[in-house]
C-alpha cells in the first residue's frame, strides 16, 4: 500500500469510527432516557453523583470564577474609552461573563476533571469485569452507572454555574468598585441593570450548563463503557472523553447561541 | 437442567466455540476443564449471556435463554450467580455494600434480615465481621475471592457459575476455595458449573467433567472416568 492509499484508508477508518461513536452515544442517550423511570431505584447512586458533581467541584469552580471576574474586569477597564459610560463597560463585562466566559470555561475545566475521572472509573470497571458483575446481579449498567451521572451533570452544572457567575460578578465588583474605585457601586449596579433580559439569565445560568453537564457525563460514560485492554485502554478512554467533550462543548456553545439568542 | 446445542462463537473471524453440545443436570457440579486460551471463559459467559453467541441454543429448564428480552434477562439473572476470575467486587463499595447490593436493590427485606444474611454469608466463607467496612483493594486475593463467593451465596441462586476460581491463589487458598465450593453446593443445593485448568480442583469438587478442546467438548463423563492420559492435552 502506497502513502496516498494509506492516507485514504486511514481517513476512511477515522470516518467510520466517528459515525460509530455518534451512533453509540445517541444510543446510550436513548438508553439513559429509557432508564429514567427507574431513577428512584438508583437513588443512592444519584445522591453520590450529585455530591461528586457539586460539593467536590465547588473549590475549583470558585477559583476559576473569581479569576474570570477579575480578568474580565481588568480587560474591560483597560479596553474602555472615555467616550463610553463606565456603566456600559460593566454591562459588557457582566453579559460576556454570564453568557459566555463562566459557562464555557467552567465546563471545559470540569470536562477535564469530571469527564476524565468518569471515563477512567467506568473504564477500569469494564476491564475488571465489574460491569458484567452488575449484570449478573440483575442491575442495568446504564441505569446504575450512566443515568445517575447524566442526571447529576444535567442538574448540578447549572447550580455550579450560578454559584460561579455570582462569584465572578462579586469579584468584578470588588476589584472595580472597592479596590480601584474605578466605578462607584451605584454605577456598577446600574451597569448590571442596563438592558437586562431575563431569558439571558436562563440561557447563561441554566440552559448552557445543563447541556454541557449532560455532554460531559454522557461522553465520559460512553468512552468508559468502550474501554478495552488494560491500563493503557483506560488512559486512552480518559483522554478521548476529555478531548471529545471539549470539542462538543465549543461546537454546542456556538449553535446554542445561534439558535436561542 | 441446562441444554446447550450447537453453540458457536467467534471473534474477528476466529472461531472460539465450534458447535458445543452439552447437558448440565440439576444439582450437579460440572467442571469444564481445558487449557488456557481455548475459550473456557467465553463459554461460561455465553451460558449466562454475558457474551452473545453467533448461533446455537441454550435452554434452562426448557426456556431458551438467547431469545429472552432485556427485561426477561434481568429476571433470569435472579436465578444465577457468577464468581468471576478476578472476583469483580465493585471497588467503590465496601465489602458490606458489595454483599448487600443485590438484596437492597431487589428484595423487600428488613434491615435485621439483611444484616443476618450478610453475616451468615460472610461467616460461611470464613471471614470475620471486621472485613465488612473494608474496601476490596484492602483485601488479599484469597479474601476477595471468598467475598465474591459470599456475594454469590447471598443471592441463593439456582445456578452457580465459577470462572477459574483458584487461578492466582496459593495452594492453601486454592484448597479453601474448593472446600467452599463443596460446602456451598450442600448449603444452597445449586447446580454448579466451574471452568478451570486446575486438575486438583476438578478432582476435589466435580461430579462430572467436560473436557474443552479446540472449541469443542471432547469428553463428558463422571470424574472417575477421567484418566491421566485424557488430561495430557492440558500440558500440550
Amino acid at each position: 500500500m502506497n502513502k496516498s492509499q494509506k492516507f485514504f484508508v486511514g481517513l476512511g477508518d477515522k470516518t467510520i469510527a466517528f459515525f460509530t461513536n455518534v451512533y453509540d452515544m445517541t444510543y446510550l442517550l436513548l438508553q439513559t432516557i429509557k432508564a429514567l423511570p427507574r431513577l428512584w431505584f438508583y437513588r443512592r447512586q444519584l445522591i453520590e453523583q450529585i455530591y461528586i458533581f457539586s460539593v467536590k467541584t465547588l473549590p475549583i469552580a470558585a477559583i476559576i470564577a473569581v479569576f474570570i471576574g477579575l480578568g474580565a474586569t481588568v480587560q474591560g477597564t483597560y479596553q474602555s474609552s472615555d467616550l463610553l459610560s463606565r456603566a456600559i463597560t460593566v454591562n459588557v463585562i457582566f453579559k460576556s461573563t454570564i453568557l459566555e466566559l463562566c459557562p464555557i470555561v467552567l465546563s471545559l475545566v470540569l470536562a477535564g476533571k469530571l469527564g476524565a475521572s468518569l471515563a477512567a472509573e467506568i473504564g477500569s470497571m469494564k476491564i475488571s469485569e465489574q460491569i458484567e458483575a452488575l449484570e449478573t446481579l440483575s442491575l442495568d449498567p446504564v441505569g446504575f452507572l450512566v443515568m445517575p451521572r447524566v442526571v447529576a451533570g444535567l442538574l448540578m452544572l447549572p447550580v455550579i454555574t450560578i454559584f460561579a457567575n455570582f462569584l465572578a460578578m462579586f469579584s468584578s465588583f470588588f476589584v472595580s468598585a472597592v479596590i480601584s474605585e474605578w466605578i462607584s457601586p451605584q454605577e456598577f449596579y446600574s451597569g448590571l441593570e442596563m438592558d437586562f433580559k431575563t431569558f439571558e439569565m436562563y440561557f447563561g445560568n441554566l440552559i448552557k450548563p445543563a447541556v454541557y453537564g449532560l455532554m460531559i457525563a454522557l461522553v465520559g460514560s460512553h468512552f468508559g463503557l468502550q474501554t478495552s485492554g488494560g491500563a493503557r485502554g483506560v488512559g486512552e478512554s480518559s483522554t478521548k472523553a476529555v478531548v471529545i467533550s471539549a470539542i462538543l462543548i465549543v461546537i454546542w456553545d456556538y449553535y446554542l447561541g445561534r439558535l436561542l439568542l | 437442567m441446562i441444554k446447550v446445542r450447537q453453540l458457536y462463537k467467534g471473534f474477528d473471524g476466529m472461531p472460539v466455540l465450534k458447535g458445543i453440545d452439552l447437558d448440565i443436570h440439576d444439582n450437579e457440579t460440572l467442571v469444564i476443564l481445558g487449557p488456557s486460551g481455548q475459550g473456557k471463559t467465553v463459554f461460561i459467559k455465553t451460558l449466562v449471556r454475558l457474551i452473545h453467541p453467533d448461533s446455537g441454543s441454550i435452554c434452562y429448564d426448557g426456556e431458551e435463554l438467547l431469545t429472552l428480552s432485556h427485561k426477561q434477562l434481568y429476571r433470569f439473572n435472579d436465578r444465577i450467580a457468577f464468581v468471576f476470575q478476578n472476583s469483580a467486587l465493585l471497588d467503590f463499595l465496601s465489602v458490606q455494600d458489595n454483599l448487600q447490593l443485590y438484596l437492597l436493590m431487589h428484595k423487600a427485606i428488613s434491615p435485621r434480615d439483611l444484616q443476618r444474611r450478610t453475616l451468615e454469608a460472610l461467616h460461611f466463607v470464613g471471614l470475620d465481621d471486621d472485613v465488612l467496612d473494608k474496601f476490596p483493594e484492602e483485601l488479599s486475593g484469597g479474601m476477595r475471592k471468598r467475598v465474591a463467593i459470599a456475594r454469590a451465596m447471598v443471592k441463593r441462586p439456582q445456578y452457580l457459575f465459577y470462572d477459574e476460581p483458584t487461578t492466582g491463589l496459593d495452594q492453601t487458598n486454592a484448597e479453601k476455595i474448593s472446600e467452599l465450593i463443596k460446602m456451598l453446593k450442600k448449603e444452597i443445593s445449586a447446580t454448579s458449573i466451574i471452568v478451570t485448568h486446575d486438575i486438583k480442583l476438578m478432582r476435589d469438587v466435580a461430579d462430572r467433567v467436560a473436557l474443552l478442546k479446540d472449541g469443542l467438548i471432547s469428553f463428558v463423563g463422571d470424574r472417575d472416568e477421567v484418566s491421566e492420559q485424557m488430561l495430557d492435552f492440558l500440558y500440550e
